[in-house]
């Protein structure tokens, strides 16, 4: 027993050791996770000057918060923000809307089309053919005159991501009770009163999870508005915004207000994962796990 | 019974029972497979037989098909996704499982490294492509600026503008927006093992090591698959932070297939004359078939794995 005991001590020694390295190389890990953002976050208050000689310093000699103000008004970040501010929630509240319903009818209806419908979903997932998918999507929109606002990038966005949210809500569905839809039914609910008053209400955590990434989903799309805002450089998002400043020619000279944009393109979303890091996580997980 | 009703009645039992309000409730989602996917995807089919510069389309028949094995930029750009995906994956997938089998277990600050991890998931690859573009700048950037305090090199390495590190370049990046992501996956799959497993396994008498290869990875299997799945299906389609890192720059070194095909479809960054639409089609076309090679290649060795185990 007493040999039993000093053994255990000496492992609950090598333990506490092996534990700490492990800390370590963790938080290693951390920093080096962490730093591009810091930098780009604590850069974008430096002054150009600062940052054009480089220098390994992370905080700024001069807090200054001037980069913001140019940006801003000179910059068009303004424009931008509120163009990435109609995207994300339109692809938000399309995501919702489209998803949702789609989910409770596959959930709860036997049809005829209904794997045709759901097989094309997932064919269209694995069927990658990149970005020339949007050539004829650019030119469709070109001839409806939808170029003229974010609506086309707004539905396209939508819809390329919605069979993840399908899958995501059929998912939850499966797991609330039929019971709650037939006792609706006998009080005469009608099928689409049922989920407008009893399934909706229901679903709100994957609801919350669709709002969460399709809201992200919209934030950061890219490609897609970039191809859409070529000529029409008012209705560009933040990414497409702050990116075209790269190219914009005069190079290291625009340095603060290249950090300054790339700093408010990311902030908001870093502030919404702030606060609901743990919805994020599981959103993903349920997403892709059990759809 | 039926004959009876009439044909307002069948409507109203039609609408209530929700045979009708079904397909409404249906619409949008079938609006966006036809419209967004199917659309697409029959348009491309019929343009690779036309040379189409966004303006005018000319009928070339087989043209364009003769000249993808004739096209050197192509097959290196074929070779560069498969490098490109090979160095991503030999780096995130490791390194996904090992800070999830790590952080699964309640340590300090496990939940605050959790969330630094997934911190670049959250942000637009395009954005965060930007900052690493800053972070390797020649001169100014904070890359050469530690290597050079910590005297690893001499000389400022032009990262993204030479073809021998470009590339490099280029996987640091995909590494550092990846790993986190996986991670979680990984992490809601080690969940699902049950305690008393390990519990067992501990009476037993085995140790970190051995409980990781004897108990976790084999349990992990079918989550691990679908997640080595997902990440190499990804790294393949790959390309949009690739735009803006290098352009596929410096002389093509890293220009992926869908990197290659933006640029034919759509142009540079400082020019989008001379598109070469239906060129690009073909070579989508090529480029999905070999990534769904791949892909099948992969399921079918993840069902020799399910035999040995």
């Amino acid at each position: 027993m007493a040999k039993e005991g000093k053994s255990r001590a000496v492992e609950s020694k090598k333990t506490k050791a092996v534990n700490a390295v492990i800390f370590v190389l963790l938080a290693i890990l951390a920093i080096l996770t962490a730093y591009p953002i810091v930098y780009i976050i604590l850069g974008s208050f430096k002054t150009n000057s600062e940052l054009v000689s480089g220098g390994l310093e992370l905080f700024p000699k001069q807090f200054v918060l001037d980069n913001y103000v140019q940006a801003w008004e000179m910059g068009n970040f303004s424009r931008y923000t509120i163009n990435s501010l109609v995207l994300s929630f339109g692809v938000m509240l399309v995501s919702l809307f489209s998803t949702s319903m789609a989910g409770y009818v596959f959930a709860r209806k036997e049809f005829k089309l209904k794997k045709l419908i759901y097989n094309s979903m997932v064919m269209f997932m694995f069927i990658n053919v990149g970005s020339t998918a949007l050539r004829p999507l650019f030119e469709l929109a070109v001839k409806l005159h939808m170029n003229q606002s974010l609506l086309a990038v707004i539905l396209i966005s939508a819809g390329m991501s919605q069979a993840t949210y399908v899958f995501l809500v059929h998912g939850f569905m499966n797991t609330v009770p039929k019971e709650l839809d037939e006792a609706a039914k006998i009080d005469g609910c009608s099928f689409f009163g049922i989920y407008w008053r009893i399934i909706l209400p229901v679903l709100k955590p994957a609801l919350a999870s669709v709002a969460l990434l399709s809201f992200r989903g919209g934030w950061n799309e890219y490609i897609l508005p970039l191809i859409f805002t070529m000529t029409n450089e008012k209705l560009r998002p933040l990414t497409v915004g702050v990116v075209a400043l790269q190219n914009a020619g005069d190079g290291a000279a625009a340095w603060n207000i290249l950090f300054a944009g790339s700093a408010i393109s990311i902030i908001p979303i870093i502030i919404v994962y702030l606060f609901a890091s743990k919805q994020f996580m599981g959103g993903m997980t349920s997403g892709a796990v059990k759809g | 019974m039926k004959s009876n009703l009439t044909f307002s009645e069948k409507l109203r039992k039609k609408w209530l029972n929700g045979d009708i309000p079904m397909w409404i409730m249906l619409a949008p989602t079938i609006f966006f497979i036809v419209v967004i996917s199917l659309y697409p995807f029959i348009w491309i089919c019929r343009f690779v037989f036309y040379d189409y510069n966004g303006f005018k389309a000319y009928y070339i028949g087989m043209d364009n098909f003769k000249r993808v094995f004739t096209d050197g930029i192509y097959w290196s750009s074929v070779v560069h996704t498969f490098e490109y995906a090979f160095l991503k994956l030999l780096f995130v997938l490791p390194l996904s499982l090992i800070t999830a089998v790590l952080l699964q277990r309640k340590r300090m600050g496990s939940g605050l490294f959790q969330g630094i991890y997934f911190l670049p998931t959250v942000i637009s690859s395009a954005v965060y492509s930007l900052i690493w573009y800053f972070i390797f700048a020649t001169y100014n950037g904070v890359m050469n600026g530690y290597l050079q305090a910590a005297h690893i090199i001499s000389q400022p390495i032009d990262w993204l503008g030479s073809s021998k590190t470009a590339m490099i370049a280029v996987v640091i990046v995909a590494i550092w927006g990846a790993f986190g992501n996986y991670m979680i996956l990984l992490l809601s799959g080690l969940a699902g093992i049950p305690d008393d497993v390990y519990e067992s396994a501990k009476i037993d008498g085995a140790n970190g090591i051995q409980t990781f290869f004897r108990i976790t990875l084999p349990m992990l299997g079918p989550v691990l698959k679908m997640v080595i799945m997902l990440a190499v299906t990804t790294a393949f389609k790959d390309y949009q932070s690739i735009l803006v890192l290098t352009g596929g720059g410096p002389n093509n070194r890293t220009h992926v297939m869908f990197s290659y095909i933006y640029q034919l479809t759509f142009g540079t960054a400082s020019s989008q004359a001379n598109l070469q639409i239906g060129y690009g089609s073909v070579l989508s076309i090529f480029s999905a078939v070999i990534v769904g090679i791949i892909t099948l290649i992969y399921l079918h060795f993840s069902k020799k794995m399910d035999e040995v185990y």
